[in-house]
């Protein structure tokens, strides 16, 4: 199934930022597990519009930075302030509220709900925050539409392929128009054919204005959706690059 | 072997919160079936447990002193097939007129016999207060005790007086199930009181019927003058005379049991299973890890048995000590003192070897099941796509206008049905029995209260001659209205006790002429059946005496009294009258027509006072006392020791029921929490906060607990609308409306509430821990 193409539809898919305001910044970050140090004194800036790749080896702390990033996990020192607001500031109830209105999540198994059909699973996020669920289903509709898989709405997670899963994921994430869109290793979990699609896909959005934060071992995705590398080792940033995206 | 305890002990270790929830499960209801054990078993056979303990006597024997010797009957002990002796004892009848004893029970003609103690072969009498007798001018009276706990209702060093004989202190209380005497002496006062009769006690080594200790009791005597004995009187006849009364208890002692049971074993059921069937993906991995179906299989049965059976020990030991207080007042309202009111040893065997094999069946079921699946399956089947019903509901509630996790909340039930199915199944038993244990306390308490004379206080005046008590100068209507004029008084209703020859019948009859606030003091609110009396020449009669006497309501019968006959038409018919033995009831202008000569006495009437609430009994008696020395009131508004049983017995078991399924609850919600840690983790992820985590896991509870209370509610009412007419049927009093319509809305709403309540208790610990789960683990460990 051929990825869908940025149109202007598309576009009021997502957040309205204006380009070049910081969305992330990241100040000596340090998260411990124990006797283990997982990121040591991270600092980094995300700006609106930018498709920033994260890249290292395993245990280098990839995931844990992004799972800072999303208020998913909480930092041993340093700070996280995610579109103008400190994480570390806000409570678990808070956090959620944050999630709900600022970022978009995308997971390498998708993470769908195997109880609700494509649309539901959508919609889901925009019923959280108490849109009614008529309202939420057209717009998850509209979202599965651009994402061309409208005609699967109906359709239970464990029927669907990989790559259709991963689609149901990201109209999911972007369902409340977030500011930041993470995606942790997106396409681990699908062939070749399926994570070409994704990787479009994630092209698409970057370019009609969403900030994205990937997290990957994946070169080809780095290099085609990313403006920008983050390399990652022992916890520390060891390199960062500006990247020209390939054709 | 070793691999598999190994993985097993590992398996125990890492699953903390589950082991302790099995061993939790078990143990509450480990003890809630020994308690329902213990109490069937009390229910079955009261009568033979107490008979047992006391060494009852098969046969009470009275022989004529100028017959026979005591050393002829002391041989009788070395005659075959008799088992053991006690005697002989001196035996005496007193007569103790009724002023004789104006404050205690005892009146009219009383067997006293002569003992040194209580102890012996047989009829091991239980001295339950004071001491035994052993000196001149002290006696023991044979009563039933209170229940544990409760103080005694009958004085110490009371005195009796018997005219022309002697006069006597009480120094203590003791009971004979056999009813081998009504009082006791010492063997030295037995025969100064110039004893008519020697007393023997023989246990038989074959005494199951009548014939059989018929055949004993003629051994006995083969060699005795034809004529020594005097009286004999089988233990059957009062096993028999027991069943009536003890009757009334037992069919609530098995309800109780039976849902306790049922209950209890579910809850292992379903909490056993569930954890072998949330272990599917643990047995996929052990299978592709090389281990035999066999060996998968032994895993997970130890991995249930070990909390299993900690729990079975430790219940079994909380059964036995919760049912030692619970199983004495059960006795205790059966009227029956045992001395040891602890569970049987059965109960324990039992309990012992048939709760690990229930938890080892219903691990087996799933784990053969899982048995057959190869391990790819069994590794998927945790997380295997469901289709059907279930999501189709969950779909239908993803497109309401609820709050979306409440939504979620009522959609996950469908997600397991089985499970829920089993949850649901505790649930419903539950309220099942909170609803049936209200019920039957508001009947209890109902009856009690109805029975009870429908009075706070009792006032009596002393009798003229009593050289005890100041008799009262005032007339019957005097002191009904020096009592209304009291503060605290509510009501008055003035009770005469007389008995009449009942014209067709060779016994006398028992007729009670109240005046006074009748009608508002509960009398009409016993009606069974006709109404209550409204003009003078009608009566109302007691179920039990107009079925003893053949009579039905509208009959016209004939009563005498002092050589003058009167007629009475039976209007209705009541559940029972006022304390004593069933009577009559009539309007006190029907004495005026059936013997309008009648002298009457002061302290012939019986005044029954109901306060206004809030009313302070003991100041009231004292009020009493001061007001008319010649007065003596008693306090009349405690429970009886059946309503105190019952009422005590269904809190309890209520309270362990509920525990229990609140714990079936919790460990559901655990279950479903640990299956949908994904999920959960990926709606947090999403921006559900911890508050709504909490609030779609209770909800998915509540809705089970709220659909439980509908069901439970209606079963719980027909097991209370069958079993109160058993109970009624078995003591042979009627049922008075009142006592099957206990049902307030109010009461309803109350009980609805308690499935949703025993559910959201269950959750609510589990859905926090949900709450709390750690999004950044949970998805990354996926």
């Amino acid at each position: 199934m051929p990825a869908p193409a940025a149109t202007s539809s598309f576009a009021a898919m997502t957040s309205e930022d204006s380009t070049g305001q910081v969305v992330v910044r990241l100040d000596a970050l340090r998260k411990e597990y124990g006797d283990t140090t997982a990121l040591d004194g991270v600092t980094l800036q995300i700006r609106s519009g930018e498709a920033v790749a994260v890249m290292g080896p395993s245990g280098c702390g990839k995931s844990t930075m992004l799972n800072m990033i999303a208020g998913l996990d909480r930092p041993t020192s340093g700070t996280v302030t995610v579109h103008g607001e400190e994480l570390g500031r806000l409570g678990e109830t808070g956090l959620a509220l944050f999630r709900r209105k600022r970022i978009g999540m995308i997971f390498q198994f998708f993470n769908l709900l195997d109880d609700l059909p494509a649309l539901d699973n959508v919609a889901l996020a925009g019923q959280l925050t108490g849109i009614p669920a008529r309202q939420s289903r057209r717009r998850a509709l509209e979202l599965l539409d651009e994402l061309g898989i409208a005609d699967r709405r109906n359709i239970y997670p464990a029927a669907l392929s990989g790559g259709e899963r991963q689609r149901v994921a990201v109209a999911r994430a972007l369902m409340n128009r977030p500011a930041l869109l993470l995606a942790d290793e997106p396409t681990g979990a699908l062939d070749s054919s399926a994570g070409e699609q994704v990787m479009d896909l994630l092209l698409d959005l970057n370019q009609i204005g969403q900030t994205l934060l990937l997290v990957t071992h994946d070169q080809g995705l780095a290099t085609r959706c990313a403006t920008r590398l983050v390399e990652l080792a022992d916890g520390r940033v060891a390199g960062e690059r500006t990247l020209e995206r390939a054709a | 072997m070793s691999a598999v305890w190994r993985t097993a002990r590992a398996a125990v270790r890492r699953r903390r919160l589950q082991t302790t929830v099995i061993g939790l499960v078990v143990l509450f209801s480990t003890a809630t079936i020994v308690v329902a054990l213990g109490l069937l078993d009390a229910s079955s056979a009261p009568f033979e447990r107490a008979f047992a303990a006391q060494r009852g006597a098969h046969v009470v024997a009275a022989f004529d002193g100028t017959r026979v010797g005591t050393a002829d009957l002391t041989r009788t002990a070395e005659i075959p097939g008799v088992e053991a002796v006690a005697g002989p004892f001196a035996q005496v009848v007193l007569d103790i007129p009724a002023d004789g004893a104006a404050h205690s029970f005892l009146s009219g003609p009383v067997t006293v016999v002569g003992r040194a103690d209580p102890g012996g072969a047989v009829d091991r009498i239980d001295l339950w207060a004071g001491r035994w007798a052993t000196g001149p001018g002290e006696i023991v009276l044979n009563a039933v005790p209170p229940p544990p706990g409760r103080p005694s209702p009958f004085p110490l060093h009371e005195k009796i007086s018997i005219s022309g004989r002697a006069a006597f202190t009480v120094v203590g209380y003791a009971y004979s199930l056999t009813q081998t005497a009504t009082a006791w002496v010492s063997p030295e006062q037995a025969a100064a009181l110039r004893p008519t009769s020697i007393q023997m006690l023989y246990r038989f080594t074959a005494a199951a019927t009548e014939r059989e200790i018929d055949a004993g009791m003629a051994a006995v005597t083969g060699e005795l003058p034809s004529d020594a004995l005097v009286a004999a009187q089988s233990y059957l006849v009062v096993k028999q005379a027991a069943a009536a009364g003890p009757g009334v208890y037992v069919p609530f002692l098995m309800a109780f049991g039976v849902l306790g049971l049922v209950t209890a074993i579910l809850i292992v059921g379903n909490v056993v299973s569930g954890a072998v069937v949330s272990g599917f993906r643990h047995i996929g991995i052990l299978k592709a890890l090389g281990f035999s179906p066999r060996q998968v299989l032994a895993v997970y049965l130890v991995m249930v048995c070990v909390p299993g059976g900690v729990g079975c020990v430790l219940g079994t030991v909380l059964g036995n000590l919760a049912a030692e207080p619970l199983l004495g007042n059960a006795y205790q309202g059966l009227g029956f003192n045992p001395g040891d009111s602890g569970v049987p040893v059965w109960v324990d065997v039992v309990t012992l070897l048939g709760i690990p094999a229930i938890v080892v069946l219903a691990a087996l079921v799933p784990a053969l099941r899982a048995h057959r699946l190869s391990a790819a399956e069994a590794i998927s089947a945790g997380s295997a796509s469901r289709a059907g019903r279930g999501l189709r509901i969950q779909r239908w509630l993803s497109g309401t206008r609820l709050p979306r996790s409440v939504s979620l909340g009522l959609g996950l039930p469908f997600a397991r049905p089985g499970r829920t199915t089993l949850t649901m199944a505790a649930v419903v038993l539950g309220v099942t029995t909170v609803t049936f244990a209200t019920g039957l306390a508001s009947t209890v308490t109902g009856y009690a209260d109805a029975t009870d004379g429908n009075d706070t206080v009792g006032v009596r005046a002393n009798p003229p001659g009593s050289e005890l008590e100041t008799p009262s100068s005032l007339t019957e209507s005097q002191i009904e209205a020096l009592l209304r004029s009291l503060p605290g008084t509510s009501r008055v209703t003035v009770n005469l006790d007389l008995e009449f020859s009942l014209v067709g019948s060779t016994q006398p009859v028992r007729v009670i002429f109240l005046h006074g606030d009748v009608g508002t003091q509960g009398y009409p609110d016993q009606l069974v059946d006709g109404r209550w009396m409204s003009r003078p020449g009608e009566a109302v009669v007691p179920s039990k005496l107009l079925r003893e006497r053949g009579l039905a309501v509208g009959d016209r019968i004939t009563l005498e009294l002092d050589g003058r006959q009167g007629a009475v038409t039976v209007v209705g018919e009541t559940m029972e009258g006022p304390p004593g033995p069933p009577g009559i009831l009539a309007d006190r202008q029907t004495l005026a027509e059936l013997a309008p000569d009648r002298q009457l006495a002061n302290h012939q009437f019986l005044f029954q006072v109901q306060l206004a609430s809030g009313a302070d009994v003991q100041g009231y008696l004292a009020a009493v006392r001061a007001a008319d020395p010649g007065l003596y009131a008693f306090d009349n508004a405690g429970t009886d020791s059946f309503s105190v049983a019952v009422v005590s017995l269904a809190a309890t078991l209520t309270l362990m029921l509920g525990t229990v399924t609140a714990l079936g609850v919790f460990n559901t919600v655990v279950l479903n929490t640990r299956e949908r840690r994904r999920d959960l983790g990926m709606l947090k992820s999403i921006g559900m906060t911890p508050r709504q985590v909490t609030v779609m896991m209770v909800t998915s509870m509540a809705a089970l607990g709220a659909v439980g209370g509908l069901l439970g509610i209606p079963l719980g009412m027909l097991a209370h609308r069958f079993i109160v007419p058993l109970v009624a049927d078995a003591a042979q009093i009627g049922v008075a409306r009142m006592l099957l319509h206990v049902w307030q809305p109010e009461v309803l709403g109350m009980l609805a509430l308690a499935g949703v309540v025993i559910a959201v208790v269950g959750a609510f610990i589990p859905a926090r821990s949900a709450a709390r789960l750690s999004i950044a683990k949970v998805l990354h460990n996926e």
